[in-house]
Parts: structure tokens; C-alpha cells; sequence
């Protein structure tokens, strides 16, 4: 133990004796505004490319509690990462419908179209915040097979709609016709 | 060399399996939102489980194409053609035969049906077909 003590020691007097405070404080200064400066750089960017998100989609998360999130381009609701959940899970207190809205959506990050699908949260009444309404490939009513303005919460238990969530299915073949 | 070329052209005949097909891309994005993706069905939406129940009696080719939800899905006779015939096989285990082209699936969905569930129905009390 003393022999930590008498190198430490040694350490500290050197440092006192060699390294102005002055000195120190603007090397601290420089590392701690290089660290912050170090994401910037375009080698940390492209390394975010490559980050894998919760459900195993390669891409830069981005923020799902937002409406311009790449996996909300057809959504239509509220979104559950600003109601308790998160946009692969629903609130604690409700319950997923079965049921869904399905459209694709190109994740910017590799450029691929991705099947996505919008599983309603049910059982307690609207969340109201995060409204998001982008509905990109969705159709008027009279073409019902591409409208997704019905409750989808008829295959759950509870028919009262509370937020949505935009979950990955797969790589699609070909984006959605008709954007 | 000779390995190589074996390689390749195993690469190159293996290729368009994949890319063309659409069947699982069509069921997950056309039926499956009410279907799911088991084809379990809910409430409202009849399951896909119960095709086999049907599969052999006389018009029951005739009305998985004629359903609302195959005769309007958004896709063209053939894509619906080669979807009906990978949904016959995924939930009856048996390919229909003959397969579904494309001319006999346009023909079907211009006929559609006044009322889908007494036609199911019907069909669900028909004797099969006899052998």
C-alpha cells in the first residue's frame, strides 16, 4: 500500500512542479469541448449508421417521439412514445389490437422499404399528445382497402383508442404504390 | 475455376426465387392487418384456419377469389392469382389444382358476391365433392 502511496505522491509533486494551473485548466478545457465536438465529425456519423435499434433495424434511431420519425410516414394518431409506451410497445393499462393498419416506409438509413405496422393501443380513453397524422399511401374512404381511418381497436377487448405504435415487420418488397 | 463457375451458377439460378416473390410481401400488406399474420382472423374478420373446412367442396375455389377481401384487394389478377394461389397452399397444406391465372381470377372478381356470409355458409352445409 505504501508503495501506491509513494508513487502517487511522486506523481502529484511532479505534476505540481511541472504543469502550470493554467496550463491544466486549458487542457481540461480543450478535452472537455473536443469530446463534446468528437460526434460531430463526419467518422462519427457514419458510424451511427450502423447502430442497431431495439427491434434489430439497422439505422440511426432517430426520434420515435416525433412525427417526422421514418416509421410514422403512414401513421395516423397519437403516438404511444409520448403516452407511456414506446413505438414498438403499448402503455401500461392497455391492451394492442390484433387488428392493424399496415403501409411501408423508407428508413433513410439504408434505403430500404420497410413494412410497418400500426397496432393500436386500447382500453383507456385518447392519450392526446404527439398527434401525428402523415398517412402517406393511405386513400380516401370510398377506397376503403387503403384507408385507415376505422377503429382498429375492434379486435381488442376494449373498443376505446388511446395511441399507436409503428412496429417493423420485414423488408418489403416494393414500397407501398401510390405515395 | 470449375468450383467457381459451379458457385456461380448455383448463385444464379438461386436468384430469382427470391426476387420475385411477392406472395408473403402481398398477404402481409393486403390481408393480414384483419387476417393476421397467422391468419387466426378476429371478431369481425373470418380466420384463414378454417379453409380447409371448405377446401374440396364444389365453389369453394370459386369463393376464397370472390370475397371482399380478395376480389378488392389493390393488386392486379396476376399478383392476386399467384397470392391465392400461395394462401391455398399455406392454409389447406394442398396447392389448388388446377392453380389460379390470372385470366380465371379476373373473370371471378368481376362476379362479386351480394352477400359473402351466407354464401360461406351455404357452402359449410354442401356435401364435398365426390372422388
Amino acid at each position: 500500500m505504501s508503495r501506491l502511496d509513494r508513487w502517487f505522491e511522486g506523481m502529484t509533486r511532479q505534476s505540481a512542479r511541472r504543469v502550470s494551473r493554467r496550463n491544466w485548466l486549458s487542457r481540461f478545457g480543450g478535452v472537455l469541448i473536443g469530446g463534446a465536438a468528437l460526434p460531430l465529425l463526419p467518422v462519427a456519423r457514419a458510424a451511427e449508421k450502423h447502430t442497431v435499434g431495439e427491434d434489430g433495424v439497422k439505422g440511426r434511431e432517430g426520434d420515435p417521439t416525433r412525427c417526422e420519425y421514418w416509421r410514422h410516414c403512414a401513421i395516423d394518431g397519437f403516438l404511444c412514445s409520448c403516452c407511456g409506451g414506446s413505438h414498438t410497445a403499448c402503455p401500461p393499462g392497455t391492451e394492442m389490437s390484433p387488428v392493424t393498419w399496415i403501409g411501408t416506409c423508407r428508413n433513410p438509413a439504408d434505403g430500404k422499404d420497410y413494412i410497418i405496422s400500426y397496432n393500436d393501443c386500447c382500453g383507456k380513453t385518447f392519450c392526446g399528445r404527439c398527434m401525428c397524422n402523415r398517412n402517406e399511401g393511405e386513400r380516401p374512404l370510398y377506397h376503403w382497402y387503403r384507408n385507415n381511418d376505422i377503429n382498429w381497436c375492434g379486435g381488442a377487448k376494449s373498443q376505446s383508442y388511446s395511441c399507436s405504435t409503428a412496429i417493423v415487420v420485414k423488408v418489403a418488397e416494393e414500397a407501398q404504390p401510390e405515395k | 475455376m470449375r468450383l467457381l463457375l459451379a458457385i456461380m451458377g448455383v448463385l444464379l439460378v438461386a436468384q430469382p426465387v427470391g426476387a420475385d416473390a411477392f406472395e408473403e410481401h402481398d398477404y402481409i400488406l393486403n390481408c393480414s392487418g384483419c387476417h393476421r399474420m397467422d391468419g387466426s382472423g378476429s371478431r369481425a374478420v373470418p380466420s384463414l384456419l378454417a379453409m380447409p373446412e371448405l377446401n374440396g367442396k364444389p365453389g369453394a375455389r370459386e369463393y376464397w377469389i370472390q370475397v371482399p377481401g380478395a376480389a378488392q384487394a389493390p393488386l392486379s389478377d396476376a399478383r392476386l392469382a399467384a397470392l391465392m394461389n400461395w394462401l391455398v397452399e399455406r392454409f389447406t397444406e394442398k396447392r389448388p389444382k388446377p392453380e389460379y391465372t390470372a385470366q380465371e381470377v379476373g373473370q371471378l372478381r368481376r362476379n362479386p358476391l351480394r352477400d359473402p356470409i351466407a354464401k360461406r355458409n351455404e357452402l359449410r352445409q354442401a356435401p364435398y365433392r365426390r372422388r
